[in-house]
């Protein structure tokens, strides 16, 4: 430890701090633009200049290490005049534009100008102009005159994301910020650039000339859209989410950054799909006269069949606080005990072993136990980076397809369509492994601190997962379940089962004629369920599905009612996130039309049921853990395999599946332009033999009677003979596919047609 | 390297500038300097291989390259003259002796004759204030050139950059005389 002392005060900080942040830990702020303690130091701007006795003149706080004895002022005369002058020269081409600027009263700019600047300018020279609105990516503006050249937009997307895709170009005053060769960012994450730029330069383009600082709410909430549960800050102007920031949370040593599918979907809320009116039997009708209905007819059901005639699925969407009130709605009100959520995967992670993001950043090896964190959980693969930035972490990727990329390397495993769980038992069975295999498994069993990132979709993979633990004797292991829905461990925390067989058991009984009304809140079985098939049968046979939440399903004619409630944004409450961290996210936008929150909703239903349901205030935070829901004790696993699969005819497919967060996000207008319009996957070799153009195209995929048509792109990270296919795509629903048998895979047909066209 | 796409030129150089300057961003300036001296400009793939043979990324390339004017990223005649814009000069008649230039090569100042001979560009201070107005024609000092004088620009016989000097042998063309034979 270091001592020293800064404006009077003595403090002590580890060795190799920067002056910035230990004045930072005794509360006393510097100004930087370069500096940000996730890149590093760069020393590029000199706004930070502080005075530190024995040195000759003024020292850049964020470049300079702490030293023994060490006397630093951050204020005076000398220090003021020196930001002064840096200031004064920053502004020299600055279009003292202020008042159009989207930034006007969240920028630094202005801040330190009104703290040091000197509200007169001597530069009476014209000022260079440049241009205003450079399209950076399909969302980012770039005004390259208000840019003060800190880099860190620069230094953020090519050395933390890895991704180099924007540079500065040029030289002196004529220097800016540019994408590289031309080409617009298309990084995942470019989006983050606008809450990192200090200044009005890159500015969000769906955010725009939409507001001014006073005329919007500003409130923390956390992203829904995927199970990461990005800290963030949603903007409302007169009841509309506009904007979605990210939020650091230095206790948590989060910086507060956010995917492009989280952040510029936050119109879903006003999506034309969005449900804000009521219908009955398929025709509108008032929120109360639906409720009404809905609840008689309930009522009717329990009296004459009993309260287990009902079954009731959540799409673990709302907020812990509503889940647990729909559960207490269905246990009391109901009387059944048939209540589960929906999950898209088969596989029930044992809870005592869920991690945490903190055991992931400690980690010193990760396996990618078939999930992309990429595409899948886009923060997480930051996350990854992160943790490799600081200290070693060796990244072992085993699936039906290439796990590692470029940004993230690693060693890849690939294994046979769904046996990648009898892979990993076959690895941890330890007998007769050939080299590869071998030190994958000394790795697994001998890595200080693993963290397992699973996508769930292989049942037989829970047991396999508490016997590697077991395994590792002392050694820690985490697993982070990176399949959604977003909110299922708060469902948990609401006391609802999110095991596989409990929502199967439901579904079943569905199908066999056992139930008599459904209840969806916000759960889509058709789309979401594994078995697609069965999902289907169900919602044939049961004769009353009642659905309430955001989108209805489709078909709607089955729905004998759809009632709207309030979404992310509209209601404050709380949700879990993947490593089962409770957060509160606030209100800051009106619900639309009848939408209401499910607890109004549901204490409607129960009075028009005629049983009056009293719900006392429910605290999700239980306090024995911090703020993370409750793991129960380990316990003794037993290994298990898995069936082997037979082999496939010649001409046939595999089907693979995966989470995609660029399908799975809700309907978003904003998102529209950046749809994948190409979002299965095949081997380039395969593509050229099937005659798929580059990047790719229509293909048409057929098994039995089933036919299929979508896009598909060229992906080498896709082995032969197999085709991926993103879980929740309305036009091919890899839940109605057998994965077991093959698919037949061909040009669609538009394509053939053009190919012979003379 | 791996990537055998490259003129073995460029490759053998790459390696040569990577074992005098072990640190790869120190070996990229060297290296530019000799595919611009021996194609007079940096073209896209000179730009693409400078990446990949030094083993970093195109956008670092891409920034080095935009911050020195030396390297240019267009076509550039193979007679490439400078006239120094800087205050002595300037006051010795620099921006006649420009203005003379462009008359006569029927371009303004940053453009190349139609028929790629002459690129003609301005320079800050070229450091040689004592021969105002100072000129450099394919990087070699000229001057006191009197404004009137401009023509000894166009004939005083310089090295071409080779590649260019290849070109203009396979087309016919005439290189860098062909401005004055012209006359
Ligand atoms: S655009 Fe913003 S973040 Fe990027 S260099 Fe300029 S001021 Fe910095
Ligand atoms: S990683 Fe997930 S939670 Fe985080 S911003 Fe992206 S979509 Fe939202
Ligand atoms: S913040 Fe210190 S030099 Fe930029
Ligand atoms: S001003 Fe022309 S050489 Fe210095």
């Amino acid at each position: 430890m270091i001592q020293l002392s800064i404006d009077g005060r003595e403090i002590s900080v580890p060795e190799g701090t920067m002056v910035v942040d230990a004045a930072a830990k005794l509360g006393i702020e510097i100004p930087v633009y370069c500096y940000h303690q996730a890149l590093g130091p760069l020393g590029a701007c000199r706004i930070c200049l502080v005075e530190i006795e024995k040195m000759p003149k003024l020292q850049t706080a964020c470049t300079t290490a702490v030293r023994e004895g060490m006397v630093v002022h951050t204020g005076g005369p000398a220090v003021e005049k020196g930001r002064q002058g840096i200031l004064e020269f920053l502004l020299i081409n600055h279009p003292l534009d202020c008042p159009v600027c989207d930034k006007g009263g969240e920028c630094f700019l202005q801040d330190y100008s009104f703290w040091y600047g000197s509200g007169k300018n001597r530069f009476e020279e014209s000022k260079i102009q440049r241009q205003k609105d450079y399209p950076v990516s399909d969302y980012i503006l770039l005004d390259q005159e208000r840019c003060v050249l800190c880099q860190r937009c620069i230094r953020f997307l090519g050395e933390y994301v890895g991704e180099e895709q924007l540079m500065l170009e040029g030289r002196g005053v004529h220097t800016v910020v540019s994408t590289v060769e031309g080409q617009p960012a298309h990084s995942p994450y470019a989006g983050n650039v606008i809450d990192l730029c200090p200044v009005g330069a890159l500015l969000s383009e769906p955010y725009h000339f939409k507001a001014r600082p006073w005329n919007i709410e500003r409130e923390e909430t956390v992203c829904s859209v995927c199970p990461v549960g990005c800290a963030s800050l949603v903007t409302g102007r007169d009841g509309h989410p506009v904007r979605l920031e990210g939020r650091p949370q230095p206790d948590l040593d989060d910086y507060g950054f956010l995917c492009d599918h989280g952040r510029f979907t936050y119109d879903f809320v006003n999506h034309p799909a969005r449900l804000e009116q009521a219908f009955l039997d398929g025709k509108p009708a008032s929120a109360s006269a639906a409720v009404a209905a809905v609840g008689e007819r309930l009522a009717r059901v329990v009296e004459k069949s009993g309260g287990g005639a009902v079954a009731v699925l959540t799409g673990a969407v709302h907020t812990v606080e509503e889940e647990w009130a729909l559960a207490q709605f269905a246990r009391e009100s109901i009387g059944t005990s048939r209540l589960a959520v929906l999950k898209p995967v088969a596989g029930d992670l044992p809870l005592p072993l869920l991690g945490t993001y903190a055991d992931l950043a400690a980690a010193t090896g990760v396996l990618l136990l078939g999930a992309d964190p990429y595409e899948a959980v886009p923060v997480m693969h930051l996350k990854l980076r992160a943790a490799r930035r600081a200290h070693p972490v060796a990244v072992w990727g085993l699936g039906d397809r290439v796990l590692t990329r470029s940004t993230l390397p690693g060693e890849d495993f690939v294994a046979e369509p769904g046996q990648v769980a009898a892979r990993l038992g076959v690895v941890l069975g330890g007998e007769a492994l050939d080299g590869r295999w071998a030190e994958l498994r000394r790795g697994l069993l001998e890595t200080e601190r693993l963290v397992v990132l699973w996508d769930g979709a292989d049942p037989a993979a829970a047991a396999l997962l508490a016997a590697l633990a077991g395994q590792r004797g002392e050694r820690p292991t985490a697993v982070l379940p990176t399949h959604g829905p977003r909110n299922w461990l708060g469902a948990v925390r609401a006391g609802i089962s999110a095991e596989h067989a409990a929502a199967a058991r439901i579904l079943e009984d569905a199908a066999e004629g056992r139930l008599e009304a459904l209840i969806l809140l916000a759960a889509d079985p058709l789309r979401d369920f594994p078995d697609g098939d069965l999902a289907a049968r169900a919602l044939e046979r049961v004769p009353a599905v009642y659905f309430a939440g955001w989108f209805a399903p489709e078909p709607r004619h089955a729905l004998s009612a759809m009632l709207p409630t309030a979404a992310w944004a509209e209601v404050t409450g709380t949700y879990a996130n993947m490593e089962g961290r409770l957060q509160v996210a606030h209100g800051a936008a009106a619900a639309p039309g009848q939408a209401r929150p499910v607890r109004s909703l549901v204490t409607a239903l129960a009075r028009a049921m005629g049983h009056p349901l009293r719900l006392p205030d429910f605290d999700p935070f239980q306090d024995q853990d911090g703020d993370r829901i409750a793991r129960p004790a380990k316990q003794p696993a037993e290994s298990a395999g898995a069936p082997a699969r037979p082999a496939l005819p010649p001409g046939e497919w595999r089907v693979l599946t995966g989470d995609m967060v660029a399908v799975s996000h809700p309907p978003s207008e904003i998102a529209e332009r950046t749809r994948e319009p190409l979002p299965l996957r095949l081997h380039p070799h395969d593509a050229d033999e099937l005659g798929l153009g580059a990047p790719g195209g229509l293909i048409e995929v057929a098994q039995g009677e089933r036919r299929f048509v979508a896009g598909a792109r060229r992906d080498a990270r896709i082995p032969a003979g197999r085709v991926f296919i993103p879980r929740g795509l309305a036009d091919v629903p890899a839940n109605r596919l057998d994965h077991g048998a093959g698919v037949k895979i061909a040009l669609a047909d538009p394509v053939r047609e053009e190919v012979a066209a003379p | 390297m791996s990537n055998q796409q490259w003129p073995a030129e460029w490759r053998a150089w790459a390696e040569e500038v990577q074992a005098t300057f072990p640190n790869a961003t120190s070996s990229l300036m060297p290296f530019l300097h000799r595919v611009r001296s021996q194609q007079g400009w940096l073209t896209p793939e000179a730009l693409d291989a400078a990446a990949e043979l030094l083993g970093m990324t195109r956008q670092h390339v891409d920034s080095v390259v935009s911050f020195y004017t030396l390297f240019r990223t267009e076509p550039t005649g193979a007679r490439t003259i400078h006239v120094c814009r800087g205050l002595s000069c300037m006051m010795a008649g620099a921006d006649t002796l420009m203005e003379n230039l462009e008359h006569h090569l029927g371009i303004a100042e940053g453009q190349t004759t139609s028929d790629g001979a002459v690129t003609l560009l301005e320079a800050e201070c070229l450091a040689a204030c004592d021969l105002a107005p100072a000129c450099q024609v394919n990087l070699v000092y000229r001057g006191p050139v009197a404004p009137d004088a401009f023509r000894e620009l166009l004939e005083m016989p310089v090295e071409e950059p080779p590649a260019l000097a290849r070109r203009a042998e396979q087309s016919g063309a005439q290189g860098a005389k062909g401005v004055a034979d012209r006359e």
